[in-house]
């Protein structure tokens, strides 16, 4: 193969990392927008969040595209390979990470425009997205960089977020006998949970850091099997 | 003295000899040249029985000099010499007093150009390394032969109404699975293959690929080739032969399982080739 087509493969390669890696920019604007609409109970914003995910679910089905056409006609191997898959992968949560802040919005609607809503829970859910936006921004970095520990730091953030979600747990059943008030905290309970694993998904794409890097495919925590 | 296991005209009809087989290939500290030329460096690898191992690298490493060391065909260029140890399960194919056509006959060889003698017949083609290796051989063990080897390269169905025809009127693929045909009618332990399928389109390819697959149950199997998704989809093992100029001997980078090689190589020098970043 000439040296200038290989050359161009390789530019290709990389603004499609780029691309699809812009995709959890994309993301972290909508869980932003997401946490703003559960914080002010902003039904408006919610809408923009749920039309916006069209661009999200654009941007996979984009990449995605591209990424088979490259498999089917350059067939890469070795770096070139895993890279290829793990973006597949990386999208995929993308796509995820996007329907779950469609998801949490959907709810918003649903509480009313003047619900029950307690102050310390809404707090507690306002910490989770601050700390998943950290996550997903990390996973990015770690991702561009190749960066395996900082990959692995994605399971300590998650943990607080899983904790986070927990206490969100104890505090709905704490939350006393009023129907609306307990109604108001079993939906933030869903929102809690999408949150949880708009998180799950940024440590999955920190398991493909280390793919990309050794070959090797491990997830970092297995749930099915806690230490 | 190397000899091989058993002739051929004495085996029990139909059978295989027992302890016949593939065989394992080492080779330790090859070096060859072409006169004052070293082509090949310091080769150590050991050949696994009963795998496909495919030898990769770009043109002029030396892969398929190395390959024709491996049963004495290097040494038919004139001025060619080998040092080092080369050994068929245990057995020094370049030890004093060894014939080279024995060695030959127990390690086979398909060319790059599928070479059927043209004005043979389709039968003769295949028998003609009995007669060259045999001696006088019944014609009734001779047709059973060349019937076990035509189904043997999945060549039997579409020729086995036209065997009196020269070999010259099939088609390439046709021709390439004639060519293996001959090779293992003298029941060869090793099959060694010089780019086997570059002059075939996809589909005749595709036809010897499968070929392959089935042939190494019997045999050890080692297989040059310029194209890396045949390495990847045929070999069990790849090989892959580097130079740091023109000039200089090529020499074994790195071997090991074919899904590592192309999915997580252990030498840059080994990932920047099978992604096309040089050569």
């Amino acid at each position: 193969m000439p040296e200038t087509a290989r050359a161009e493969y390789l530019e290709e390669l990389a603004n499609l990392e780029a691309s699809a890696l812009g995709g959890l920019d994309m993301v972290n604007t909508a869980l932003a927008r997401t946490m703003e609409a559960v914080e002010s109970q902003d039904v408006e914003m919610a809408q923009v969040v749920i039309a916006d995910d069209d661009r999200i679910d654009g941007r996979y089905l984009e990449v995605h595209q591209s990424l088979i056409t490259m498999l089917a006609t350059q067939s890469p191997v070795a770096t070139d390979l895993r890279l290829i898959s793990s973006l597949l992968h990386v999208l995929k949560s993308i796509e995820r990470m996007g329907d779950q802040c469609v998801n949490v919005c959907k709810l918003i609607p649903l509480t009313g425009s003047h619900p029950p809503a307690d102050a310390e829970m809404v707090k507690l859910i306002l910490t989770m997205g601050t700390h998943t936006q950290t996550l997903i921004a990390q996973s990015k970095r770690a991702f561009e960089e190749r960066d395996v520990e900082m990959a692995r730091d994605l399971v300590r953030r998650d943990d607080a977020v899983d904790n986070l979600n927990r206490e969100c747990f104890n505090l709905a059943i704490e939350l006393g006998d009023d129907a609306d008030k307990r109604e108001w905290a079993m939906t933030m309970l869903l929102a809690a949970r999408a949150i949880e694993r708009v998180a799950d998904n940024a440590v999955d794409i920190g398991e493909q850091v280390a793919f990309v890097v050794t070959g090797l495919f491990r997830e970092f925590e297995d749930a099915s099997h806690p230490s | 003295m190397f000899k091989p296991s058993e002739d051929v005209v004495a085996e029990p009809k139909g059978q295989r000899a027992v302890g016949r087989g593939a065989k394992t290939i080492e080779t330790r500290g090859v070096d060859l040249f072409y006169g004052d030329f070293h082509a090949v460096q310091d080769v150590t690898m050991t050949i696994a029985p009963n795998r496909v191992t495919a030898l990769i690298g770009s043109s002029g490493c030396g892969k398929t000099t190395f390959l024709r060391s491996l049963n004495r065909m290097h040494e038919l260029t004139p001025g060619a010499r080998v040092t080092g140890e080369v050994t068929l399960d245990g057995e020094d194919v370049y030890a004093k007093g060894v014939d080279p056509v024995a060695v030959r006959r127990l390690v086979g060889m398909v060319f790059q150009q599928p070479n059927p003698f043209p004005t043979m017949s389709i039968h003769d083609n295949v028998a003609a390394g009995l007669n060259l290796n045999g001696g006088r051989i019944p014609k009734s063990r001779k047709d059973e032969v060349v019937e076990r080897s035509l189904r043997g390269a999945h060549l039997w169905e579409e020729v086995k109404d036209r065997l009196d025809k020269p070999g010259s009127s099939l088609s390439g693929g046709q021709q390439q699975r004639l060519c293996i045909a001959r090779a293992i009618a003298v029941e060869p332990e090793v099959l060694l293959m010089d780019e086997p399928c570059s002059a075939l389109d996809p589909l005749a390819t595709l036809a010897i690929e499968d070929l392959i697959a089935e042939l190494k149950s019997r045999y050890t199997i080692v297989i040059v080739t310029h194209n890396m998704q045949q390495a990847a989809r045929a070999s069990d093992v790849t090989a892959f032969f580097n130079l740091d100029a023109t000039g200089r001997p090529g020499r074994l980078v790195e071997v090991g399982a074919t899904n590592e090689i192309f999915t997580n190589p252990s030498q840059q020098e080994t990932e920047d080739y099978v992604s096309g970043r040089f050569g």
